[in-house]
């Protein structure tokens, strides 16, 4: 599959601390690119520097294929629809006029303004002076300006940000069939969460450094299961498979086998029961995404 | 992008805006100062009417116009800073682009309050019933004076708002700019050439003697400084690059 973006080390300084240091981005065509990590990561700066808006302090950035400068930047962009951090509006003017006036600089036709108001459920509210809007209308009506003309390519940063559950709902839905209209997305976030329930592909950056970056397959095959056991004595049941050389683990009140074999969770269950100890529940968890990070990075985060 | 697209879009963006409100209260403003201070009390004043307002009108400028550039350029810029929209814009449009669109619009309600002046002039005039010539050439020079010098004020006071997230700075700048005009008319002639805001008065063409025992004041002709004015011009495109460079620099 062809790279819509590449980035070749990409590097951005500020007051010699490198708040985004050789990164490698590969994005596919027609993928979901989630790029996650904390706050202060990175991820604004490098989609920034994608933009043009932030000058690299290193590296190379290709989009579409074609080396990204100052000279080219706009013919580009041209075909990429943006939202950085918090939407950008123009207050005393309504939706709709917002729109207009992003068409006018995206040579678009006023036509596609009605679809994209669709798209992202705004109709009603088209004619309502902007000031006037809740945060998430603001964040719809930026999506919306995104996609006038229908780019190839989408980066947003943090949509789903100060919209209720069910306008989360909704965004995350419009960017997963985003790529069946020929739409590749880039969308950061510091949600595993979020990226997990939208993405084909994930970056994870932290201080700057890419950390992974790979499909959310492989990802997901990071997270190893494990086996949690609900007894009518857990202590005794831990005491018991401990001493018989199994690798069990406490966590809170229970304990757990971590990836083990069917046979070995049958031993487990049999020894239990032989011993008198009721087994009242034998649990297959995932690992979360909050693990995987945590395995990743060797640190905890607050995602 | 074509520049006329890029100006189509700025003159959107402007719409419930009523930006022409400001040029037209500035116009009103002069006009009810005009008919104030050009009242004749005597005939004499009657026959020397033209000559005393284009004496008046320099220095009105001098005081109202740094007040004006600044509102008025406050009005066209604080809603990108608003709206955070640079940062969308920079993606659509380039960046000088912008700044240049930004400035034309900015001055097209220069010129139209420029040459606002002549009319007010003549209006008064046939109100009070001036009995000299409207010279066509003092009009002119008046207002030509105006707009140059408002072009390179307006590049000052342009910066100052892009560049500011707080947009009180740029007017507390055309506030001090105003009082800063008005005292350097006091100042010697050469320390007053420091005071950008003050060249509305520098450029005036038209003096006055006053006669304290006859309590008449004659007002003159004085041979207008083409060069000086030319040479402002150079120095106020010069600015303009500048300030452009300097309010490009940020990132956003």
């Amino acid at each position: 599959m062809n790279n819509i973006i590449t980035t070749n080390a990409l590097t951005k300084e500020y007051d010699h601390k490198k708040v985004v240091n050789t990164l490698d981005l590969h994005v596919p065509e027609g993928s979901v690119y989630g790029f996650l990590g904390p706050n202060g990561a990175g991820k604004s700066t490098t989609l920034k520097m994608l933009l043009g808006l932030v000058k690299p302090t290193g590296g190379e950035i290709r989009v579409f294929g074609k080396k990204l400068s100052q000279e080219n930047r706009l013919e580009i962009l041209k075909q990429t629809g943006s939202l950085i951090e918090a939407p950008s509006y123009y207050g005393h003017l309504s939706g709709k006029e917002n729109l207009r006036i992003i068409c006018k600089l995206k040579n678009v036709p006023e036509k596609d303004i009605m679809r994209v108001l669709h798209l992202v459920r705004m109709e009603k509210q088209m004619d309502k002076k902007v000031k006037n809007y809740s945060l998430g209308m603001k964040q719809r009506l930026g999506i919306a300006a995104a996609l006038l003309g229908s780019p190839r390519l989408l980066l947003l940063d943090e949509p789903t940000n100060g919209l209720d559950p069910a306008g989360i709902q909704e965004i995350r839905e419009l960017i997963r069939d985003l790529p069946e209209h020929g739409i590749t997305v880039l969308v950061s976030s510091h949600l595993l969460a979020e990226i997990d329930q939208m993405a084909t592909d994930v970056g994870i950056i932290d201080k700057g450094h890419l950390i992974f970056q790979d499909s959310l397959v492989i990802l997901h095959e990071h997270s190893r299961s494990r086996i949690l056991f609900q007894t009518s004595d857990n202590e005794a049941a831990f005491r018991l498979l401990n001493t018989a050389g199994m690798s069990v683990k406490w966590e809170t009140d229970s304990f757990y086998l971590d990836h083990v074999s069917d046979d070995i969770v049958m031993d487990a269950v049999g020894q239990c029961v032989n011993a008198g100890i009721g087994v009242f529940r034998v649990t297959e968890q995932q690992k979360s995404l909050e693990d995987i990070f945590l395995s990743l990075t060797g640190k905890q985060v607050s995602l | 992008m074509k520049m006329l697209t890029a100006l189509k879009a700025e003159q959107m963006k402007h719409r419930r805006r009523m930006l022409l409100l400001l040029p037209a209260a500035l116009i009103l403003f002069e006009f009810l100062w005009a008919l104030w201070s050009l009242e004749p009390r005597k005939a004499s004043d009657l026959a020397q009417g033209y000559l005393s307002s284009f004496y008046l009108f320099p220095i009105l400028n001098s005081l109202i116009y740094p007040i004006f550039l600044a509102v008025l350029v406050n009005r066209v810029c604080d809603m990108e800073i608003k709206g955070d929209t640079f940062k969308l814009l920079y993606t659509l449009q380039d960046k000088k682009q912008f700044y240049n669109c930004k400035y034309l619009m900015a001055l097209k309600y220069v010129a139209l309050s420029a040459l606002g002046s002549w009319p007010i002039i003549w209006v008064t005039g046939r109100i009070y019933g001036f009995t000299d010539m409207l010279e066509p050439h003092m009009v002119l020079q008046l207002c030509l004076s105006t707009f140059i010098v408002s072009t390179l004020l307006l590049s000052i006071q342009q910066v100052l708002s892009l560049l500011s997230s707080n947009q009180i700075l740029p007017l507390v700048a055309g506030l001090a700019g105003s009082f800063l005009s008005l005292f350097s008319m006091f100042f010697p002639p050469a320390a007053a050439r420091l005071i950008l805001w003050g060249y509305y008065g520098i450029f005036g063409f038209v003096w006055m003697d006053w006669d304290r025992s006859t309590r008449i004041s004659t007002y003159y002709e004085q041979n207008f400084d083409w060069i000086g004015l030319l040479l402002f011009a150079v120095v106020s495109l010069i600015v303009y690059f500048v300030c452009r460079s300097i309010a490009l620099r940020k990132e956003v």
